[in-house]
């Protein structure tokens, strides 16, 4: 499986991230399935609800954003496919704690922070035995739709 | 007919649909329908103990099933039942030792209840002995690393007088708490002992005044020690508070 994102959301992903720094930023990514590729056509910036003292090393997305994000996203057609969060000068791997907390299918897409620079933008998925994160292929290239939510 | 409406991770576990009509007449008997159906999604949403897994979140069209019935939510025609996760993660090291387990609130509260009623009717009754067996059952409580009470709890809920509240925490400040209301009523004894009475019953109202803040106000003083103790790095203290919960404050009281 690849994920395909369109090169102007990963900058606007980046951005939002250095923009959180030294706090993680967190989002959603949303598209469509196209036999084993993920197409993220537009992503939904997020804000952090994790308590501040935590939220340089934690990220939290309310269920009642997700609820939201699920119904904007039947209303246009599309699926959230995954979600995207930084790791503030930390390595673009997922932790023991975002394994644990991973839900099967999503792909998961860090951005690694470092001094308030995005550095390195890679892409994960939960394996089926819960076991391990596998990396995905992630893809950059420029698409007709690309859109930025709030 | 109720349409049940799944996130996108589920819908591997429902041969790739979206919406499953069911004729269930509660928010329980709709899962339980599901779970007939599909039982490839039962891991996926439930525990080993049969619990709904505290990352999943119920919603019957805008509301929140937690903010209804709970799972005795009557469903109408029409109705839409969203099952929806909450998602956290985070880089970071020793996040190994954040793994949530399950600590049920309402065994918790009846102890504070009874440990209120106790001390109270100790200071009424002016029985220092009272104090005494409440700081036996609250230091033998922390010492198995549950409620001191826990039997009479146990005892309610198969009398269905009680239902249990199991939330997502982490159960060692609660303990902590509870050895540390039986550390301050020993030295309400002790005060007892030395003929001292005033300050006797003053370490007494000390414990009665925290457990009814936690019993009324959601906020456990000694949880709250504990989280920092954890941040000054003493060893031992190795919990953090639970993602988007402030230290001492009962857990998932954001909307998680």
């Amino acid at each position: 499986m690849t994920l395909v994102l369109d090169a102007s959301l990963l900058r606007n992903l980046c951005q939002h991230a250095e923009q959180r720094y030294p706090e993680e930023g967190a989002g959603l990514l949303l598209g469509s399935v196209e036999g084993d590729r993920r197409r993220a056509t537009s992503i939904k910036l997020l804000e952090n609800r994790s308590v501040p003292e935590t939220r340089r090393r934690r990220y939290l997305i309310h269920a009642v954003e997700m609820l939201h994000a699920e119904q904007e996203a039947e209303a246009a057609g599309v699926e959230i496919l995954g979600v995207f969060h930084s790791h503030p000068d930390h390595p673009a791997a997922p932790s023991e704690f975002d394994r644990e907390h991973a839900l099967p299918w999503y792909v998961y897409l860090i951005i690694r922070v470092q001094a308030g620079n995005a550095m390195e933008s890679r892409a994960w998925k939960l394996n089926e035995d819960r076991l391990q994160m596998s990396e995905l292929p992630l893809m950059v290239e420029p698409s007709d739709h690309a859109e930025v939510l709030r | 007919m109720t349409v049940i409406r799944l996130a996108t991770p589920l819908r591997p576990f429902t041969a790739g649909q979206k919406e499953i009509e069911v004729s269930s007449r509660t928010v329980a008997e709709a899962l339980a329908e599901l779970m007939g159906r599909y039982p490839g999604l039962k891991p996926h949403l439930y525990d080993a103990n049969g619990d709904l897994r505290p990352f999943v979140n119920l919603f019957l069209n805008e509301d929140h099933v937690r903010t209804l019935q709970g799972q005795e939510t009557a469903l109408s025609e029409g109705d839409r039942l969203m099952i929806v996760p909450s998602i956290a993660g985070g880089g970071g090291k020793g996040s190994g030792a954040e793994v949530l387990t399950k600590v049920d609130h309402a065994a918790l509260r009846t102890n504070q209840a009874l440990i209120i009623a106790m001390l109270l009717a100790g200071f009424i009754a002016d029985a220092a002995g009272l104090v005494l067996l409440v700081a036996l059952v609250m230091a033998l409580g922390a010492l198995l690393g549950r409620p001191g009470f826990a039997p009479i709890y146990r005892l309610l809920r198969r009398m269905h007088v009680l239902k249990p509240d199991v939330l997502p925490d982490h159960p060692q400040p609660h303990r902590f708490a509870q050895g540390l209301g039986a550390v301050v009523l020993l030295g309400s004894l002790g005060a007892f002992l030395g003929k001292i009475d005033l300050v006797g019953w003053g370490l007494a109202w000390v414990v009665i005044a925290l457990a009814g803040l936690n019993l009324f106000g959601g906020y456990c003083l000694g949880c709250a020690v504990y989280y920092w103790l954890n941040r000054i790095g003493l060893p031992g203290f190795t919990q953090t508070p639970p993602a988007g919960t402030p230290p001492g404050k009962r857990a998932g009281s954001s909307d998680a």
